[in-house]
């Protein structure tokens, strides 16, 4: 047997030996000892590899019985099998755990929806001209996908299969395009929708959309940090990545847009000419159009923010009645756009109670007389803003208003500027790319904002958002898997072969994906059961109460706590999955918090981004394997380590950087939630 | 006793896989209600209670379907350093200390719950009126039972694994990480890695450290 095994084994039969001798005898022995000896051998017992789910069952029942039977022998069984089954209940009906199942079958359908490599791809020649080209292309693949997905796993595997060939193939160091890929991977499970945060919401009694709100920053203070380092590197040791020569620069021009760009270098230029003109040979006047009106979508996203900054900014300040405004935005919004999808309408739709279900009637009742009124003024100004922007908030009458501040014309500004200095650099290459962007990169992004969004600002709670997000997900599937089918269905019956073939394709995806989310989702909620078991046991044993006591007697300062216990996270990070932390070792941690006067939510903020360096810690980290297993037989395990260090060095100035300015997690919930 | 084996994982696996179909039924449920409520401006009072359900539902039949494919999380920094004959006897030891009480325990509990909630024919506590919940606690008895069952094949296989040597074989199932299928997803071959490896060769500060 090897020599890790024997030093693994010997450690654990120390710790069990170590608990039998610090035990007083069994005569001075009171509940509170073996609440603790409980805790040191669920220690051992996971580690000794048995499923955890079952280990914390079992161990909480036996426990548990011994704490009913020291208070009353005869109906200590009755009152264990009482409790067990309470608490497994409490997990099969807690209306927070739901969204698991859905934000995770949502992961499984976008990941097989198979845009993964145009996404790389656009990304990739969008990015050319940066310094570490492929690698920020990698992180920002990494990131949208993995928040899109969250699951680690497969965004390395497939990361390493498209871009790690890419990035050696363009003379990158090893050790760098490794780095990129894993850390990158697991940037998903913290950045929103993610599943961690709706266990840590469930285990501390959190609000799931305050976490949300709160991952924001942190999540893209990250993925920012990351793409920081990886160009100042590129700038720095050009030799580690070198820049892309021409050839893997060039955007090759699809015909038409090549007959276009006769038309003129600059391609809003051009096909404004092209539009108004005579028109161009070889090309049709409606494709034409279509393309002009493409080349416009950056204009119109820029007024529909000015339009939504104008209505934030000069909103009357006496909001009160929210519901009441927000009813007759949405009822404008319905009326006024027609055109708004089927998607949006989840969007669209508001009602600020949105969150507790189903909404209370007398609200609706109350707030109906209002919202006629507030719709009659403002539904002309609506009707316009209502085609633009999303959000209705500004059904309040114009009278009202505020006058502009002063911050909004610079924001005005700074929007024409950039509109004037892209388009007089829209040459045809980058309106190629645009347009790969937008098949690849903003369909994905308008999911999860549309997700994120709805939840953030209170218009549907997770699980509504999770389930709409995963008819997205499967919708996404379905349009990629259609248009990739068309390309190579043959031109007789074009469109019922290629209905045919989606539909087929889109049956297995659903089918695996289904499979795959009740597996995952039953491995966390067992879990989940077993853990309530176990803290129900461990609560009952005073184990908690003794913890308590021991931490508090430390007479720690609330920094000096709040160091200790992430660096205990960290140290659990190493052998244990995520799941198990919090699930497990989070209730231990939790009570603590109102002693030392942190905030759960900021303590959960704190423990996702902790949560990162467990998936880049060596010699355990999941994520180097997962590369390991799909890279070129030269590229060793340890270069892969090697690689990830500097980037789990820059997760650990993130950490400190979140704790030094809290502000950056805890802004936006705190405007948004007052 | 190998066929035995497999037949009661295909059992575990036929009803894991008939109930996983709940989560495509929760997504269009859910999807339809919120439609309902904001497009059409007619909520369901039950549709909250059968969510739930079918939640709670999913994740418990789906016990024993995940343990017939070895999916629950287990703490496997030391297991996998462990010889298969090492894990075996761990996993049999714990097997009978943990896992057959605390299910035996489980099903125990959930039966007499069940049976408490039949008895009184209990209805929904979030809803008024809402729908009948004893059905829904009947499934804990159910699949805690079916999780036993999964969890006595379990105990089998180690005692064959200590026998033999090593692990009998389980059937196959979809993956979460496919490296084939997802190489076929991004039209990745075995080659093009392969002709990678050059550029990790050629520019030598790839691979092994020097």
């Amino acid at each position: 047997m090897r020599k890790e095994v024997w030093f693994g084994l010997s450690i654990m039969a120390a710790v069990v030996i170590m608990l039998f001798v610090l035990m007083p005898a069994p005569s001075a022995m009171t509940n509170g000892h073996l609440g603790l000896l409980m805790l040191g051998l669920i220690v051992v017992g996971i580690m000794l590899g048995f499923p955890t789910a079952f280990t914390l069952m079992g161990m909480g029942v036996f426990f548990g019985w011994l704490a009913y039977y020291s208070v009353d022998p005869k109906i200590a069984t009755r009152q264990i099998l009482d409790l067990m089954v309470q608490r497994a209940y409490s997990v099969m009906s807690n209306d927070v755990l739901i969204a698991i199942p859905l934000f995770v079958f949502m992961g499984y359908l976008v990941e097989r929806a198979a845009l993964i490599d145009r996404l790389f791809k656009s990304l990739h020649l969008a990015t050319a001209r940066v310094p570490g080209a492929l690698a920020v292309a990698t992180i920002v693949t990494c990131a949208i996908f993995a928040t899109a997905t969250g699951i680690v796993g497969a965004v390395v595997t497939l990361m390493g299969l498209l871009a790690f060939p890419a990035m050696l193939k363009a003379g990158y160091n090893t050790k760098v395009a490794a780095g990129a890929i894993t850390a990158g991977g697991c940037l998903g499970i913290l950045i929103p929708p993610s599943v961690l945060l709706i266990v840590y919401g469930a285990v501390a009694g959190v609000s799931v959309v305050k976490l949300y709100a709160g991952a924001f920053g942190p999540g893209f203070m990250l993925a920012a940090l990351y793409i920081g380092y990886v160009i100042v590197l590129a700038k720095l040791r050009p030799d580690l990545m070198p820049p892309l020569p021409a050839s893997e620069r060039s955007v090759a021009l699809p015909p038409t847009l090549q007959r276009l760009a006769t038309k003129g270098s600059n391609a809003f230029a051009g096909l404004w000419r092209a539009t108004t003109g005579t028109g161009t040979a070889g090309v049709q006047k409606g494709s034409v159009l279509g393309q002009f009106l493409v080349t416009l979508i950056p204009a119109l996203f820029v007024v529909a923010v000015l339009g939504v900054t104008w209505q934030f900014a000069t909103a009357p300040a006496a909001l009160i009645d929210t519901a009441g405004l927000v009813e007759a935005g949405a009822k404008n919004t319905a009326e006024a756009s027609e055109e708004l999808s089927s998607a949006s309408t989840a969007l669209g739709d508001s009602d600020s109670s949105g969150l507790q279900e189903p909404p209370s009637e007398t609200a609706k009742d109350a707030a109906a007389p209002v919202a006629t009124d507030a719709a009659k003024p403002a539904a002309a100004e609506l009707a316009k803003a209502a085609v633009a922007e999303k959000t209705p908030i500004a059904a309040a009458p114009e009278a009202e208003r505020l006058p502009v501040p002063t911050w909004f014309w610079i924001v005005f500004g700074a929007g024409v500027v950039f509109l004037v200095v892209l388009y007089r650099y829209w040459s045809w290459e980058r309106f190629e790319v645009f347009k790969m962007l937008l098949s690849s990169f903003f369909p994905l992004a308008i999911l999860i904002l549309m997700v994120l969004g709805s939840i953030v600002f209170g218009l549907a709670t997770p699980t509504e958002a999770a389930a709409v997000g995963a008819l997205g997900g499967g919708l996404l599937a379905a349009g990629y898997r259609f248009t990739a089918h068309w390309r190579t269905a043959s031109p007789k019956d074009k469109v019922s072969s290629t209905v045919r073939t989606t539909a087929k394709e889109l049956g297995g995806i659903v089918k695996e994906s289904a499979f795959l989310t009740a597996k995952t989702s039953a491995m966390v909620c067992w879990l989940f059961v077993g853990s309530s078991i176990f803290s129900a046991s461990f609560a009952l044993l005073g184990g908690q109460e003794i913890i308590n006591h021991w931490v508090l007697s430390m007479d720690l300062t609330p920094v000096q706590f709040m160091i200790l216990a992430q660096v205990i996270i960290f140290l659990l990070g190493w052998p244990l999955e995520w799941t198990e932390i919090i699930v497990i070792f989070m209730p231990i941690f939790i009570p603590l918090l109102p002693h030392f006067n942190i905030d759960p939510l900021f303590f959960g903020l704190l423990v996702a981004l902790n949560l990162q360096t467990a998936f880049l810690s060596p010699p355990v980290a999941m994520a180097a394997f997962y590369l390991k297993g799909v890279s070129p037989k030269h590229v060793t395990l340890n270069a892969i380590f090697a690689g990830m260090l500097p980037f789990m060095g820059i997760q650990i100035i993130a950490l400190i950087l979140l704790y030094v300015f809290p502000a950056i997690g805890m802004w936006l919930p705190q405007t948004l939630y007052k | 006793m190998q066929n035995m084996l497999l037949f009661v994982d295909k059992v575990s696996t036929w009803i894991g896989q008939a109930f996983s179909w709940l989560i495509v039924s929760l997504t269009v449920l859910i999807s339809w209600e919120v439609f309902s409520r904001y497009a059409l401006d007619h909520p369901h009072a039950w549709a909250f209670d059968v969510m739930i359900m079918m939640y709670g539902t999913l994740f418990m039949m789906a016990g024993a379907y995940t343990l017939s494919k070895n999916g629950h999380v287990r703490g496997d920094v030391l297991y996998g350093f462990f010889p298969p004959r090492l894990q075996a006897g761990l996993d049999l030891a714990l097997y009978l200390l943990f896992f057959i009480p605390g299910v035996v325990a489980f099903v125990w509990a959930g039966y007499i719950y069940a049976a408490e909630s039949w008895a009184i024919r209990e209805g929904s506590n979030i809803t008024a009126d809402g729908p009948p919940y004893y059905p829904f606690k009947t499934v804990i008895p159910i699949a805690g039972a079916f999780l036993l069952l999964q969890g006595i094949v379990e105990i089998i296989r180690c005692v064959m694994c200590l026998r033999a040597g090593d692990w009998p074989s389980r059937e196959e199932d979809v993956q979460e990480v496919d490296v084939d299928k997802l190489k076929k997803m991004v039209h990745v071959k075995d080659s093009d890695i392969a002709a990678a490896d050059k550029y990790v060769v050629t520019h030598g500060h790839g691979g092994e450290s020097k």
